[in-house]
């Protein structure tokens, strides 16, 4: 009965402290905007996203179609709709992959020391030798554009960081008194690191992850923006960038609204995050 | 210091030495190479191909080739093009050697300074109208993908205001571009990071002390809290330099600026792999020296640094 006072407490004082946050309420606000059109997209568009039309090609914004069309005659409001579920499709699959293999081996160099420590450890320190987007460059030009490749490259950048923080927060979790009982008790440790441990550090993990899928966002964007990412006939947002840069003088209509839709989901996941460390760290929160 | 400095530098090598084997494996693993460009026109010839193989070293063992790669860029040499036939990848990427290292310490330059400033500034003016508005652009500012800032200035800056050229390089009006917008992001997180720190400095005894003493404020500020918020941030130079660096692949491309960046994406786009992995190991050696000169340098101001117990 205390236990489940307490955790409703935290809840509620995670709550206040979340609508007290000017950043995490912005965040949250555009975060969600950006889910319910990804969701939503088939339904909210006014138009077929690949409906070719060569008699509007370049067309300036109408009525029928508010944002104009691209060099297809193709109706770019219902293309920059439909390119939010390219950016979170890659985004929740990478922050999967990363939190599952960061947090098991992150847990596992900690726990066990020694040998395994060093590989895992070897091994992250080798892929934080590399620029991050300069080896997601490097994978994806190697494994030839498409979703699974934006997936896999982001996946291999990106779970080092997992690990090393997860590495970092078990290190000091190791020698608490309830590890020990535990220890003490015969837990196995796999039930040792996910009852005992994994609670504990679940909420540093969510402020990394939600920091992190900004730089997800905005690497998938890229790798689309440099060709060697999601292909047509997806729509994405950085695609959509890159295909009217060529006619920025004359038409910057698919240029404009595909980086406004790019800008408003970084910046939401961005605001979000710091929200959810300001309110979550304690180190920061009374600053 | 001396013991400090040699054991960062032994921990680099392995590191370094990993990554050129994973380059050279990754050439060997995609198809194509030399001979198939200059077999172009005549491909059937088995002959002729089993000696140009040999001629190339490419009918050696596996660890032969290998061996052969290292002592080539111990001296600068990479290898040969895939695309352009008999060009060696040092003289391809000669020319373009000196672009992007200039293009990104610009952007450092510039950004470094005006960072400090502005973090001092908003975190001076704390919760007040230009602290939450300097906050709000450096979440803009790190957010906005560096290509769609690139769309923007160029739009506004080159084709409606006609200040500065669309693209290219050579003199300085067309750098103006690139180096902003290459620009932008590290001056987000160094604000960002000036303000935090800055906050945190401020709030110490030895503060309060300086002020109670009587003090100028400015002196405080200057004196006191400015040179303490320097120390950490120049730990974050490192990473600051690596997205500068991985922001000349994209910028680049589009202001069609010949230095590494671009040369390394119509490697990716010609299949020219041995040019692409030659420049990323540039970049990451390049990117590794950053970050040892940044942990020396904090090793010899920090003294708890290089006493520690790991280096770490």
């Amino acid at each position: 009965m205390v236990e489940i006072d307490a955790g409703r407490q935290r809840r509620s004082d995670f709550l206040l402290r979340f609508r007290k946050s000017r950043n995490a309420v912005i965040g949250a606000t555009l975060v969600a905007l950006v889910v319910f059109v990804a969701i939503f997209a088939p339904l909210l568009v006014p138009h077929d996203y690949e409906h070719v039309d060569m008699f509007k090609v370049w067309a300036p914004p109408s009525a029928e179609h508010p944002f104009g069309n691209d060099a297809l005659g193709r109706d770019i409001l219902s293309r920059v709709l439909v390119g939010a579920q390219v950016s979170l499709l890659v985004a929740v699959a990478v922050l999967t992959i990363t939190l599952t293999i960061g947090v098991t081996l992150g847990m596992c160099a900690a726990y066990f020391g020694g040998w395994t420590d060093t590989i895992i450890m070897r091994t992250v320190d080798i892929i934080f030798a590399f620029p991050e987007l300069i080896l997601a460059i490097l994978v994806a030009a190697m494994m030839g554009p498409g979703l699974l490749t934006v997936i896999v490259s982001l996946s291999i950048v990106w779970w080092p960081g997992i690990a090393r923080l997860t590495r970092a927060l078990v290190l000091q979790l190791k020698n608490e008194l309830y590890v020990s009982a535990a220890i003490a008790c015969g837990s196995p440790p796999a039930k040792i690191l996910i009852r005992h441990i994994l609670p504990n550090i679940v909420a540093p993990l969510m402020v990394r992850a939600s920091i992190g899928v900004g730089f997800i966002i905005m690497a998938e964007a890229t790798l689309s923006f440099l060709g060697i990412g999601v292909q047509e006939p997806r729509p994405t947002w950085g695609g959509m960038i890159r295909d009217g840069l060529q006619t920025l003088r004359t038409d910057p209509y698919l240029v404009f609204y595909a980086s406004l839709a790019l800008a408003i989901t970084i910046i939401g996941f961005n605001l979000l995050g710091d929200g959810l460390r300001d309110i979550l760290d304690p180190r920061v929160r009374d600053r | 210091m001396g013991r400090y400095a040699l054991r960062r530098v032994a921990g680099l090598l392995p590191v370094l030495a990993v990554m050129i084997v994973l380059c050279f494996v990754a050439i060997k693993l995609v198809p194509g190479d030399p001979v198939m460009v200059l077999l172009s026109d005549q491909s059937g010839d088995v002959e002729l191909e089993a000696r140009l193989r040999a001629d190339y070293g490419l009918d050696q063992p596996f660890i032969v080739q290998f061996g052969r790669y290292l002592a080539g860029l111990a001296v600068g040499d990479f290898g040969y093009s895939f695309r352009y036939a008999n060009v060696p990848v040092s003289e391809i990427i000669g020319t373009s050697l000196a672009i992007t290292p200039i293009l990104a310490l610009a952007a450092l330059t510039l950004a470094v300074p005006t960072g400090i400033v502005f973090g001092t500034f908003a975190a001076l003016r704390r919760n007040r109208a230009a602290d939450i508005i300097t906050v709000f652009l450096v979440v803009a500012g790190i957010s906005i993908p560096n290509f769609a800032l690139s769309a923007m200035f160029v739009y506004l800056f080159a084709i409606k205001l006609d200040l500065v050229p669309v693209a290219g390089w050579g003199s300085f009006s067309q750098a103006v571009l690139p180096v902003l917008v290459l620009a932008i992001a590290p001056m987000g997180y160094i604000t960002r990071l000036t303000r935090t720190y800055m906050l945190e400095v401020l709030s110490q005894d030895y503060i309060r002390t300086a002020r109670a003493k009587g003090l100028r404020n400015r002196l405080v500020i200057y004196r006191h809290a400015l040179r303490n918020t320097l120390v950490p941030l120049l730990t974050t130079i490192g990473i600051i330099f690596g997205g500068l660096l991985s922001g000349t692949f994209v910028v680049e491309t589009i202001f069609n600026i010949p230095g590494l960046g671009r040369l390394a994406i119509e490697g990716i786009f010609a299949r020219d792999y041995p040019v692409t992995m030659a420049i990323v190991m540039l970049f990451t050696m390049f990117y590794a020296l950053i970050n040892l000169c940044v942990d020396l340098l904090y090793g010899l101001i920090d003294p708890r640094i290089r006493l520690g117990s790991d280096g770490n």
